[in-house]
């Protein structure tokens, strides 16, 4: 093993900062190392890996001391330019990192300004590395999510360093290629001998990909530990708000395992849970979904086909002929891959968009007659990124400017009663766009509750946030069954699917390829592989169990196991 | 209201953005856009001056075609050829009027097709010329006679933000009206509802303002580790870039046929 990092007593405070965002760090990271660094909001992570490659203290001049040494280069004497050569980094807001019009010009930008003739080589070669293949000439604003991210990744690989750091890698991609950039990562790492640095909440990839954990908290290095051992440190972990893989969670919470037997991924928890043979009837409540098919219609789909022109002017068909009723109290999950069409699903009901063909109304009103603000009376959109949704310069005006526009008698107290319930009195005076990404996200939330729409569509609501906030949100998403008469969600999160809807409707392809609730979908394998879904692990690991019905959270999946072995009075103690 | 309809959809910010994004990246096809970049920069340094100082009418009509005839074969937007007629029309519209409301008469109409002629020239000109070379081919070009790395890399940038950023304004736009509430009456002419688009239209670039400014951190921490403040300073980098940079045969039959033709113009116009 050699050391190819080295740090010691890093202090480090940032200019204007009012305390230290590193204390007294130490750490050693070894060459071909696949690291995961965690912890909570703030806790450092992001200062730490800015260390590695001289922003601090080159770019960041703060107050900073102690040493670090990357490839034997002491940082402090060497340039960020210098320092680029051995460190390649992959920001959480990677789209901000493209600076080039087209694909290839950003692969090779790096190699080309420091000066390498052979610089559409090392470019081509980058791509090649990261799988974008067959798209050099292409404009980058017309990539996908996923391949934006590869770009980003070909543009640090591209000077070939020892070391890539990647922050938060699945935030910003839906499930299937979280999991392409983790394979990436992965060949990167064992095939071509790289260190791989990733900042990571997601456990479930961690156990899956990484081999070392580095826990922070407030500034500091708690522990460093193999995954193996990392991820079983629960109580650890959830003091830093960490959520450890479900199947470790869901044998913690019964009991009967040591804290070093713990499994933490799938195949181990297969072979420590027992296989459930007897089937328990209807041990949870179902949702019933036919049974209520027969309410009001809020939102009606009549063949509604839709297109969108693309830059080059030709048309791209994302709906195909869709017929959808939404009944009061429906709360849908839409699902389904990126380009799908999920969000022009959601934005036709909100009438910003009229249907090529085929007609929508909304509470029986056709959206062609109605302009959006006529009806944002009754739907109200929020958008994936808050950020486009801050028109008010604070929280608070943000969230009244509807019933203001409207004057709505009173509106004072509304706004009050709404900013409350979202956790946000005290934030109210704070410019949105500052604040943190849960805070954020609670503020859109907060915007479109105050306006007292009869239906909500949030696209992507959990997307982009920590575990911890994650758990929030959905948590604030679950009270408003009792204040809006339906909710459409359109999502990648498979756990906020399996735990919140009573309808879940797939989109693949601009078709509704089925349309049931969580035990049609979750049970039909070859829908789930067709639309690229992702069940839960803990529903994985139900179904691997033979458990029937099926758990669908973790708290449902330990409830079972308990009803399990109380007939046989063995864990009684526990219950 | 069908017509209303097709109208507001071509005049929608989706649409503005692929007509913008098309003039300029969208012509790298057309024999102009081959050129070598300093060939397009001698050419427009002559027909974006010189119709300045041509007074002779036969030059200037001839003159004319051949822009008109450079612009075909550009290959523009008709966005950008809409926008130019209105222009053209109303500044030659105002300044009759204005001529007429001070006593003048149908004399100064002749005068003034002259002017809206060489207008005409230099802005067909100009648009031929800038919409021939994207915005990379401008920065290398301008680079190459010698302007400074910062401003050439400024332009390529801006052009790539360019989209997201009219993304971003029409998401802020679309928030605006989503909660927003429009006059409950068109007004005469549209005149209420023309300006309630026109005061949300102003009020979205505020918030656009303020997420740029964050988001330009990464981008300029990347640009750092990237290297471009090491290419800004070192000589051979700019060598390197340029490489591709030629004249080639064509570039020299533009330029000698552009030249043979004014020069016949003038002939025949003296005769």
């Amino acid at each position: 093993m050699t050391k190819q990092i080295q740090l010691k007593q890093v202090n480090f405070q940032y200019p204007g900062g009012k305390s230290n965002v590193l204390k007294d760090v130490s750490l050693e990271i070894n060459k071909g190392e696949f690291l995961a660094i965690i912890g909570g909001n703030g806790s450092g992570k992001s200062t730490l890996c800015k260390l590695l490659n001289g922003l601090i203290p080159h770019y960041y001049v703060g107050d900073f001391t102690g040493q670090v040494i990357v490839n034997g280069l002491v940082t402090t004497d060497h340039k960020v330019a210098e320092l680029s050569h051995h460190v390649g980094y992959v920001y959480q807001d990677f789209e901000n990192q493209l600076v080039s019009p087209r694909v290839l010009e950003d692969a090779s930008f790096a190699p080309l300004n420091f000066g390498f003739p052979d610089y559409i080589q090392r470019g081509k070669r980058a791509l090649d590395l990261v799988g974008l293949h067959g798209h050099d000439d292409e404009f980058v604003w017309q990539l996908s999510g996923g391949q934006k991210h590869q770009l980003a990744l070909a543009g640090a690989v591209s000077l070939n360093p020892d070391i890539l750091i990647i922050d938060e890698p699945v935030a910003q991609l839906d499930p299937f290629h979280a999991e392409e950039v983790y394979k990436i990562l992965e060949m990167l790492n064992k095939d071509h001998g790289k260190t791989i640095i990733v900042i990571e909440h997601h456990t479930e990839f961690i156990a899956e990909f990484c081999d070392q954990v580095v826990l922070m908290d407030a500034g500091q290095i708690i522990w460093k530990k193999q995954t193996n051992d990392a991820l079983k440190e629960v109580d650890h972990l959830l003091a830093s708000k960490i959520y450890p893989p479900q199947v470790t969670q869901a044998a913690y919470q019964c009991g009967q395992f040591k804290n070093n037997e713990l499994p933490v991924r799938l195949e181990e928890a297969l072979n420590q849970f027992p296989i459930q043979l007897n089937n328990h009837k209807d041990e949870f409540p179902r949702s019933n979904y036919s049974h209520l098919a027969e309410r009001d219609k809020l939102v009606e789909l009549k063949q509604v086909s839709f297109s969108y022109k693309m830059v080059n002017r030709s048309r791209k068909k994302v709906l195909k002929d869709i017929n959808l009723d939404i009944h009061h109290g429906d709360l849908v999950a839409l699902v389904g891959n990126n380009g799908a069409g999920k969000s022009s699903l959601m934005r036709l009901i909100t009438g910003l968009v009229k249907p090529e063909k085929g007609n929508v109304y909304v509470e029986g009103k056709n959206t062609r007659n109605y302009s959006p603000e006529k009806l944002a009376d009754t739907v109200t959109y929020i958008y994936q990124n808050p950020e486009e949704m801050f028109i008010e310069d604070c929280v608070r005006k943000d969230v009244e400017f509807y019933l203001k526009a409207r004057k709505v008698p009173g509106y004072e107290k509304i706004v009050e009663d709404v900013l409350r319930q979202f956790d946000l009195t005290d934030l109210q005076d704070n410019d949105s766009r500052l604040m943190s990404g849960g805070q954020q996200r609670r503020a859109s939330l907060a915007i479109g509750v105050a306006m007292e729409p009869s239906i909500i569509l949030l696209d992507e609501p959990t997307a982009n946030l920590d575990i911890a906030t994650r758990k929030h949100i959905t948590k604030l998403i679950d009270s408003l069954k009792e204040q809006i008469i339906s909710v459409i969600i359109a999502t990648h999160d498979m756990q906020l699917v399996a735990e919140w809807a009573n309808r879940i409707i797939v989109l693949h392809e601009g078709e509704v390829i089925h349309d049931g609730d969580r035990e049609s979908v979750f049970s039909n394998v070859s829908l789930l592989e067709l639309a690229g879904l992702k069940p839960p692990q803990i529903l994985e690991l139900s179904r691997k169990l033979h458990m029937s019905p099926l758990a669908y959270t973790v708290e449902e999946f330990v409830h079972a196991l308990k009803k399990e072995e109380n007939p046989s009075g063995i864990y009684t103690e526990i219950i | 209201m069908e017509y209303t309809r097709k109208l507001s959809e071509k005049l929608s910010v989706e649409q503005v953005k692929i007509e913008l994004l098309n003039t300029a990246y969208g012509n790298g096809h057309t024999f102009l856009a081959k050129l070598d970049p300093r060939t397009l920069f001698i050419w427009y340094l002559f027909f974006g001056m010189a119709p300045w100082f041509i007074h002779n009418k036969p030059v200037l009509i001839g003159l004319l075609v051949f822009m008109v005839i450079t612009t075909i074969t550009a290959k523009i937007s008709p966005l950008i050829i809409l926008i130019l007629c209105l222009g053209l029309l109303g500044q030659g519209g105002y300044l009759l009027i204005a001529s007429w409301f001070f006593g003048g008469d149908l004399s100064v109409i002749l005068p003034l097709i002259i002017l809206t002629m060489k207008v005409s020239i230099i802005s067909l000109a100009s648009i031929t010329v800038f919409c021939s070379m994207d915005p990379e081919k401008l920065s290398n070009g301008l680079l190459k006679i010698g302007v400074p790395g910062q401003v050439s890399f400024s332009i390529a940038y801006g052009y790539r933000m360019l989209p997201s950023l009219l993304e971003e304004y029409h998401h802020v736009f679309l928030s605006f009206r989503l909660r927003g509430k429009a006059p409950m009456k068109h007004g005469f002419l549209y005149w209420r509802t023309i300006g309630y688009f026109a005061k949300i239209a102003v009020l979205s670039f505020y918030p656009l303002l303020l997420s740029t400014a964050k988001r330009a951190r990464t981008t300029v921490e990347a640009l750092e580790l990237k290297g471009s403040f090491y290419a800004f300073n070192h000589p051979k980098v700019k060598k390197i870039k340029l490489a591709h940079l030629s004249f080639r045969s064509r570039d020299y039959m533009f330029l000698a046929f552009s030249a043979l033709y004014v020069f016949t113009l003038f002939v025949a116009g003296n005769i």
